[in-house]
């Protein structure tokens, strides 16, 4: 690999935020399910799955956004605004940055709706959001298809490690429905934990596994 | 009443279209279910809601304490079919609902009523009852539309609203079932005569459920603005402190509630309201600690178990308060408590958890000597019976909110 020059910063720039954003968004939609199935992080409370999951996804816009913005700034190919939004108008690399072009359109979506949550109906903020199950995919293959980068190395299993274990956990979601506790008895259970945990001390209750 | 008394006395109900909603806006009636919210403003945003609407007579007085509604529909319910009708008429509609929990005798009561109603030919509008579950919530109105959808009577999210979307997807106007019956009487003696009582802020009469401190329940019909002193009759029975507002309101001392009337302007200062006119004089001999340790139970135990923060923190809440009613609590438990409040209010679709905390607070600041006096394993009451009414047990299964 040559030497960064000046010239070429901004292209190792969008290349390095990009596999940064790969990791990043497997992250959030790893996350994403773990608040679905009601799951808990150790040593979390319950609340912090979701907050991570919200905070991380915003954290995963900032490095897609440099991602674009250097890309596009770039010389070294060139890569105009549009085609970063419009997919497939691209001179360079149409096909797969044209990929990248649609999982940022369905990320905006999907950030947008969860932004503007409390004003949207229920019912359109979660089809939006289903959208991301469309848009991972489709940006783990621009990843791969848009640069040798992520074929070879470290890097490749970077990529692998990341879109197995989201797959697996697409799995675990789509098979197993949740147990719903019944309404009737979500609140004795609820009385019963917090007496529980009070019997136990004030700072007993936090953290406890379910 | 029945109806031939009720013609009698009132004559039919005087139709007269959309310039109702002028006669109520000009009268300032605001809505007797709690809330206050200005019915000509609900009727306006309905009637130009543009597609043909539903009207819900809202008789499901799900506050255990409140009889007001009750009474109303035993003794006047064609003054509240008159105004079902009125309301109807004025925003552009022929259906109606009147939905109402299921006390015996009281919906054949309301069917007869109905009955008696269509021989006479009265009625524009066709009127659905429907029963309440016996749940704290169900008669808040989202939930109340849910319930009338045929699904279970749980608060939904606010957007869209329902005077928006609400019944079947239209517009739907839900009226406390007093709110009706005062829009009646509006409807034949004018905005000026209902004026001519209350204050100029806050017109017109309202009923309050008056628990005195002697052990006697009454419905009053009052005008706003009477002190409470008078209500309660506080001189002749002394009470330790008042509730005000229902088990989603507040406590005041004795001394306070006195020098205050039955009026917003002068109770929201004191950080109270009059909601739905429950007032509770506490007697002395009674432990306030033991009776909010109650209520607050049933508030956690009444949640819809839909929104994270109210389904989990109000159980905690609950039995927090519960550990500080014992002897030696934990001494950070008071603080907890504080925590906890603040961070399960405004995070729920409805404003269940608000009203719980607000209430919690109220216990906290009024009976601080009391809790202080548990602590130490002693109590000043004199007698352990209850005295706010507090319905038992835990639904049993998901019918229990249909």
């Amino acid at each position: 690999m040559s030497g960064i020059t000046a010239s070429t910063a901004l292209w190792y720039a969008s290349r390095a935020t990009g596999i940064t954003s790969l990791v990043l968004l497997s992250a959030v939609v790893l996350l994403g399910i773990t608040v679905n199935r009601q799951g808990r992080l150790p040593g979390l409370p319950r609340f912090a799955v979701t907050g991570l999951h919200r905070n991380l996804s915003l954290i995963a816009v900032v490095f897609v956004a440099v991602h674009v913005v250097t890309a596009v700034a770039d010389s070294y190919v060139s890569i105009s605004l549009a085609a970063a939004v419009i997919p497939f108008v691209s001179s360079y690399e149409p096909f797969w940055l044209g990929l990248g072009a649609v999982s940022l359109d369905l990320m905006a979506a999907v950030i947008v709706t969860s932004l503007v949550r409390s004003r949207i109906p229920r019912r359109a903020w979660r089809t939006v959001h289903w959208l991301s199950y469309g848009m991972y995919p489709v940006a783990v293959a621009h990843s791969i298809g848009s640069s040798t980068d992520l074929q070879s190395g470290w890097r490749l299993a970077v990529t692998v490690s990341c879109v197995a274990a989201v797959a697996g956990a697409a799995v675990f979601r789509l098979r197993r429905s949740l147990m719903a506790v019944p309404r009737s008895g979500r609140v004795a259970s609820a009385l019963d934990d917090a007496v529980g945990s009070l019997a136990g001390g004030p700072a007993a209750g936090q953290g406890r596994p379910r | 009443m029945d109806l031939d008394a009720h013609l009698a006395a009132y004559g039919p109900p005087p139709y007269g279209g959309r310039q109702l909603i002028e006669v109520v806006a000009a009268a300032g009636l605001t809505g007797r279910g709690g809330a206050g919210f200005p019915a000509a403003r609900k009727l306006t945003a309905v009637a130009e809601a543009g597609r043909r609407a539903v009207v819900v007579g809202n008789g499901a007085e799900s506050e255990p304490a409140s009889r007001k509604d009750k009474q109303l529909l035993w003794t006047a319910p064609h003054l509240v079919l008159d105004g079902l009708q009125l309301a109807a008429e004025a925003v552009g509609t022929t259906r109606a609902y009147l939905y109402v929990h299921a006390h015996p005798g009281l919906h054949e009561q309301l069917g007869s009523a109905l009955a008696a109603r269509a021989a006479a030919g009265l009625d524009r509008a066709g009127v659905q009852l429907v029963t309440a579950p016996p749940r704290f919530l169900a008669g808040e109105e989202s939930a109340v539309v849910s319930r009338i959808n045929g699904g279970p009577a749980l608060p939904r999210f606010k957007v869209p609203p329902v005077f928006r979307r609400g019944v079947a997807g239209a517009p739907t106007l839900v009226h406390n079932v007093e709110t009706l019956a005062h829009l009646a009487q509006i409807a034949r003696y004018g905005a000026s005569w209902f004026r001519a009582a209350g204050t100029s802020a806050e017109p017109g009469t309202m009923l309050a459920t008056c628990w005195r401190a002697d052990g006697t329940v009454e419905v009053v019909e009052t005008a706003i603005g009477i002190p409470l002193r008078e209500l309660l009759r506080l001189g002749e029975l002394p009470a330790q402190a008042v509730l005000v507002g229902g088990y989603h309101g507040t406590w005041l001392t004795s001394v306070h509630a006195a020098t205050l009337p039955l009026a917003n302007a002068g109770l929201r200062p004191a950080g109270a309201a009059v909601g739905a006119g429950l007032l509770a004089a506490l007697p002395h001999g009674r432990c306030g600690v033991a009776e909010a340790v109650r209520v607050v139970r049933y508030l956690a135990v009444e949640s819809a178990g839909q929104c994270g923060p109210c389904l989990n923190g109000l159980p905690r809440i609950a039995a927090g308060l519960a550990e500080l009613a014992r002897p030696r609590p934990q001494p950070r438990l008071r603080a907890d408590l504080e925590r906890w409040a603040g961070l399960v209010e405004r995070r729920g679709a409805c404003h269940h958890p608000d009203g719980s905390v607000r209430f919690l607070r109220s216990t906290l600041a009024i009976f601080g000597t009391e809790l202080t006096a548990h602590a130490r394993g002693e109590c000043s009451a004199t007698s352990h019976r209850p005295f706010l009414p507090v319905p038992a047990g835990v639904p049993a299964s998901q019918a229990g909110w249909i």
